[in-house]
């Protein structure tokens, strides 16, 4: 269990005044939870997943793992970035193994493992090719199998889909649901796209801006039914779906910033 | 078959070569300068003969390109001012060699220190930027009062001059890290030393290469500018002894001689930047 308690952040803005980004947020990531934070930019979610990856000290309340307590970067929680960062002079399957460098682990041991992961993605025939040899989609994968390597407790995902075009955004969704499926492991989500929110998540939290904090959690199926049935184009398009996805767009239009009067 | 796409078959069947297109570039583009610059360097180098065969510049200013040539045989199985050619230029070699060699041993290190501690930024901020903007040669006479007129001298000159641009250069790249990255090694369990070598040093490795090539550069201005000064050995006192005896062809020979060992230099900088550093530019 990764439990968020009261976490208050506040930055300091240019002028020195305080800003209330995160505002007295509660979370409860269960085991084989995947949890999807949707809403605006500017609504704190970047800052909870900073929070929760250790990136982010926090002004007041508390994060836990397993009933241990959160004070920096760590392998037990795995991040995989908007933008990927993968090594240039390292290979796909040496960066899915860094962590396992890290970690120690013979080379044997973690080619080994790494070419596993790299299966678990698909990507098993690019283990050689230099990450700048690949596509957007491609390197966001090897980011997943990067993030997994070391067995986290937990993978933590900012908008990693966030700049795939459409048609690469939901099979990477559909190869999320299945590595989440297998593998078993808790996930934080992070997205501004309604659509990929229902239907990847178990749990959905929706945030506000200014201050970031959370203004409606929903309890969802969407993603089960994914991984029983693999039809995503009839979960997409039935009546639960869309009435649900109209209900949450009214939510987050409800406390979206107002427009032309701040200028 | 739609009778568009017969029609389009019909078409591709006259056989006339495709007028073939491309977006229109700004500035120089991707076409080859090479043989521009071929015809230039022929223009030039006859240029040269013209006037120095039909006497339009006095003799002694301008010899003929086959007198630098017999000059330059001469100097190759003979040698000049009481050495060989071999020992002028390993001379030389020798001194840019070693004083690269403490350079790039001390600046590296101390720059990377640099860009990682705020506390090394502020020491060694002071004395690199005071004396970074001197002309070398500005120093070489403390050099000497201080070392004497030996190698000492000459290798702590050069070693100073190419010491700021690549400690500077270490301590940008370092610099250049993006958070990201850090970010992802230290959620994989990257402890500060495994940080620093699977991130942060080969993040600098190409500003770092780049600081060493204009070490380089820095360097081969320093050694010549030095050895006219106070040497009996290397190929900028080849170049002064033939300038005293006003052998304007040797001091042709001893100039070429440069050009080729500069050019040799930054060849193998560039190799060097491809094979260990062959993402620049990729990501």
């Amino acid at each position: 269990m990764l439990r968020v308690d009261n976490a208050s952040v506040f930055f300091a803005a240019r002028d020195g005044r305080p800003v209330h980004a995160l505002d007295r947020v509660s979370l409860d990531i269960p085991d084989r939870g995947f949890v999807v934070a949707l809403g605006t930019s500017g609504c704190g979610k970047s800052t909870l997943l900073n929070a929760m990856a250790g990136f982010l000290p926090l002004s007041s309340g508390s994060i836990t793992l397993n009933g241990h307590h959160v004070s920096g970067p760590g392998a037990e929680r795995g991040v995989v970035f908007q933008k990927d960062s993968l090594l240039p002079w390292r290979s796909v399957v040496e960066n899915v193994a860094l962590g396992l460098k890290f970690a120690g682990l013979g080379r044997k041991e973690r080619r080994d493992r790494a070419f596993e992961l790299l299966r678990l993605v698909g990507l098993q025939d690019f283990a050689d090719a230099a990450p700048y040899e690949l596509s957007g989609g491609m390197r966001q994968r090897v980011g997943i199998a990067r993030a997994l390597a070391p067995d986290p407790a937990i993978l933590l995902m900012d908008e990693p889909f966030g700049a795939l075009d459409s048609m690469t955004r939901e099979q990477m969704q559909e190869l999320l649901v299945d590595v989440w499926a297998r593998t078993g492991k808790r996930i934080f989500f992070i997205t501004h796209s309604i659509e990929e929110a229902l239907f990847l998540g178990t749990h959905l939290i929706v945030m506000s801006p200014r201050p970031g904090r959370i203004v409606a959690r929903y309890d969802l199926g969407f993603v089960e039914t994914f991984a029983r049935d693999r039809d995503a184009r009839a979960i997409k398009t039935s009546p639960d779906f869309s009435s649900l996805r109209e209900e949450v767009r009214a939510v987050v239009h409800q406390f979206e910033p107002a427009r032309s009067n701040e200028i | 078959m739609t009778d568009l796409a017969a029609a389009d078959v019909a078409a591709e069947s006259t056989q006339v070569a495709p007028k073939l297109v491309r977006m229109r570039e700004f500035g120089v583009g991707k076409a080859s300068t090479a043989s521009i610059s071929i015809l230039t360097a022929l223009i030039l180098i006859s240029a040269w003969w013209g006037a120095s065969a039909l006497h339009v510049v006095p003799h002694l200013f301008l010899p003929t390109p086959r007198e630098v040539w017999s000059a330059a045989q001469s100097v190759y199985e003979d040698g000049y001012a009481n050495a060989s050619l071999w020992e002028h230029v390993s001379a030389s070699l020798a001194r840019i060699l070693i004083a690269a060699a403490i350079a790039v041993g001390l600046g590296v290190p101390i720059g990377l220190i640099m860009g990682l501690s705020r506390w090394a930024k502020g020491v060694f901020d002071a004395p690199i930027e005071f004396y970074w903007p001197l002309p070398p040669l500005s120093y070489l006479p403390l050099m000497i009062i201080w070392l004497g007129i030996g190698e000492a001298s000459k290798i702590t000159l050069l070693t100073l001059a190419m010491f700021a641009p690549v400690a500077l250069s270490a301590q940008a790249g370092v610099r250049s890290v993006t958070q990201e990255r850090v970010n992802a090694a230290l959620s994989l369990g990257a402890t500060r030393l495994q940080l620093m070598r699977e991130v942060v040093f080969p993040s600098a490795l190409p500003e770092i290469l780049t600081g060493v090539r204009i070490a380089l550069g820095v360097g081969w201005g320093t050694l010549v500018a030095a050895e006219l000064i106070a040497a009996t050995r290397g190929i900028g006192y080849l170049i002064m002894s033939a300038s005293q005896f006003l052998a304007t062809d040797v001091v042709f020979v001893g100039i070429g001689i440069i050009a080729a060992c500069a050019f040799a230099f930054s060849f193998a900088m560039r190799t060097l930047e491809r094979w260990l550093a062959p993402w620049k530019g990729q990501s």
